[in-house]
């Protein structure tokens, strides 16, 4: 038994050529096609990817709760098929929907969970003070989730999925269908409990100001890693600053600059033309005096993982996706309106 | 390398199994309305429906009161309703989320059903006991010696009910299948249980059907216990199918088979 050394090891996720297909009533579909990369110790990882990615199966792959097609993942040590409760046992999660017990009370629901992962009292009572302090919901331990709100029900998951000292924390979209200014706080205690605890955290997003605070992240797509790095370095590839531009006669102007421009990189999207430079803002008045088509629009930002994710797949990640706004309670409505439809079909979300 | 069942009677597979057992208790208990109708319903029919059809029979000079007669079944018919909706909860849970929370716990699956199982039965049980609390009114007498026996029976029986739950709820995914689920399995094991009418007057064919039916073995055990201190075997043989030992023996090869077969689905 060498489990005692699972403390010091450097690389506490590692994934090895994992896939995933689905049979039957996907039509099968392969949710991942051989996806391998490591986390380390105490770092904020993100895997990134526009929905239906497969993040959400990564995940549930990770923490055991979908076994892969093949391929084979080690957390915190443990390999996923063969030690499954091992495990869990070193794992907080917090799914995209919420899991909590609303009939019962903040308090109970820690309770619960404490028990169920085996925290003895002495600690669970020093930990609940210290969790539900963290998440500011210490006032309200005695209140039932069902009152409330979609901010505070998540922040009570994420103080249930650090009570038992997971040494690694699993978040699926942590934020999504929250307002910003409670996505914020949710950020702070993401890193609280990183500093604090050195736990380490590990997160799918496709808010990419998100990613941006990760210490690495992983951009995925139909089932593939695309990249895989720190966010300043995936920007690096993007080689500079970029320019969005529209003008009267794209066609003609985009002629023009590849002609007498040859420093920088250009490319067509719809009915922009993106240009690529060093130092976008010395660039800017040779780029004006150069095309003669009137411009309707310019643009110059230094580039974002927005950008990276454009280059690596030529698609924008959140252009056919549902808008930000798309909030919690919308699931209530949702399912209630599936009451009145016919067709049983599962809930399809995540792959 | 310990094996799954060792890890079944570890210390940690107890605490989870408490866990579940304990959260159903509380979601029982917190449910004040649920508790409250649970007890107020079966009271009724008993009282109103017993007193008023129990008018009507009276013409045909029944060796019994009538009242007497449908205080056990529909003891029997309310646990086991009160076992099996309890189970449907998984489906909620399932719909809802909380599901995950348990399946994602280092737990085996087994205990999650044994909790579930052993929860819906405990429930069921203290229905059982505050129904019970209301035989006086039927002048019913009850030794604490068969008040022993109500207990065991009671057990023996919802444990099984709470099996058959979890193995049909293994098949259903969302709640709306719920009263059709009801309707297709409830209703008619509720009518051919005996809880309303004795079941050995009615035509051969439907006394066939009924022998296949766990409820019937479930409240003809209920009746010769709860009765035996106010009428002699004889008397309860009248309106009973089946006698005791048949039914405690039925009731623990079906107990045993549907648990089997819950586990063996809810693994899925």
């Amino acid at each position: 038994m060498t489990q005692k050394t699972n403390n010091n090891i450097l690389e506490v996720i590692q994934v090895e050529n994992l896939r995933k297909h689905y049979n039957g009533t996907y039509n099968g579909i392969m949710a991942l096609k051989g996806i391998s990369f490591s986390v380390k110790r105490g770092e904020i990882f993100g895997l990134l990817g526009p929905n239906g990615a497969g993040k959400t199966t990564t995940i549930n792959i990770l923490t055991t709760l979908t076994p892969p097609t093949s391929g084979v993942a080690y957390v915190n040590g443990y390999n996923i098929n063969t030690k499954p409760d091992k495990v869990r046992a070193s794992i907080g999660l917090v799914f995209q929907e919420t899991t909590l017990d609303t009939h019962l009370t903040a308090e109970e629901n820690l309770y619960l969970h404490a028990l169920l992962y085996g925290v003895n009292k002495k600690d669970f009572i020093t930990r609940k003070r210290e969790v539900l302090k963290l998440c500011e919901l210490w006032e309200r331990r005695k209140s039932p989730v069902s009152q409330f709100s979609g901010g505070m029900k998540r922040r009570l998951e994420i103080a249930r999925a650090l009570i038992h000292f997971p040494k690694i924390l699993f978040l699926d979209e942590p934020t999504v269908g929250l307002d910003p200014q409670t996505r914020n706080k949710i950020w702070d205690y993401i890193f609280t409990t990183k500093k604090q605890k050195g736990t380490t955290i590990f997160l799918t997003t496709q808010y990419l100001n998100e990613a941006e605070v990760c210490d690495r992240i992983a951009i995925i797509d139909y089932g593939k890693i695309i990249a895989l790095d720190t966010p300043e370095n995936l920007k690096k590839m993007i080689g500079g600053d970029i320019i969005t531009l529209r003008t009267t006669d794209n066609e003609k102007a985009f002629a023009q600059i590849k002609e007498k421009l040859p420093q920088c990189k250009i490319k067509r999207i719809g009915k922009e033309i993106q240009i690529e430079v060093a130092t976008g803002e010395e660039f800017l008045p040779s780029l004006i005096k150069t095309i003669t088509p009137k411009i309707l629009s310019l643009e110059l930002h230094h580039p974002t993982l927005e950008d990276v994710f454009l280059e690596l797949t030529g698609r924008k990640i959140r252009e056919n996706n549902t808008p930000d706004t798309e909030d919690i309670f919308s699931f209530n409505l949702k399912s209630f309106l599936a009451l009145f439809k016919n067709n049983n079909h599962k809930n399809t979300n995540g792959h | 390398m310990a094996t799954n069942t060792a890890n079944f009677f570890s210390s940690k597979s107890l605490r989870a199994l408490y866990v579940i057992w304990y959260r159903e208790i509380l979601l029982y208990w917190r449910n004040k309305i649920k508790v409250f109708t649970s007890i107020f319903l079966p009271v009724l029919i008993a009282v109103a429906f017993g007193t008023g059809l129990g008018s009507i029979l009276e013409f045909r000079h029944l060796p019994y009161n009538f009242s007497q007669f449908l205080y056990p079944g529909i003891l029997g018919l309310s646990i086991s309703v009160m076992s099996i909706t309890s189970t449907l909860s998984i489906v909620w849970d399932r719909e809802y989320g909380f599901l995950r929370e348990i399946l994602v716990a280092p737990v085996s699956r087994s205990v999650i059903a044994w909790g579930k199982i052993l929860g819906a039965s405990t429930v069921a049980l203290i229905e059982g006991i505050l129904l019970l609390f209301t035989a006086p009114y039927f002048n019913l007498v009850l030794s604490p010696l068969q008040i022993g026996e109500i207990f065991l029976v009671i057990i023996i029986f919802t444990l099984g009910v709470a099996g058959l739950g979890v193995f049909l709820t293994s098949f259903v995914s969302r709640t709306e299948s719920f009263s059709l689920l009801l309707q297709l399995f409830i209703a008619p094991m509720s009518f051919l249980s005996g809880g309303f009418f004795p079941l050995n007057s009615l035509p051969l064919w439907l006394q066939n059907l009924a022998r296949f039916n766990p409820l019937a073995y479930g409240i003809d055990a209920l009746r010769w216990t709860i009765l035996s201190g106010n009428l002699s075997a004889s008397q309860i043989s009248t309106f009973t199918l089946h006698s005791l030992p048949s039914c405690i023996i039925a009731l623990l090869i079906f107990d045993f088979i549907i648990i089997l077969l819950a586990f063996r689905a809810f693994k899925k």
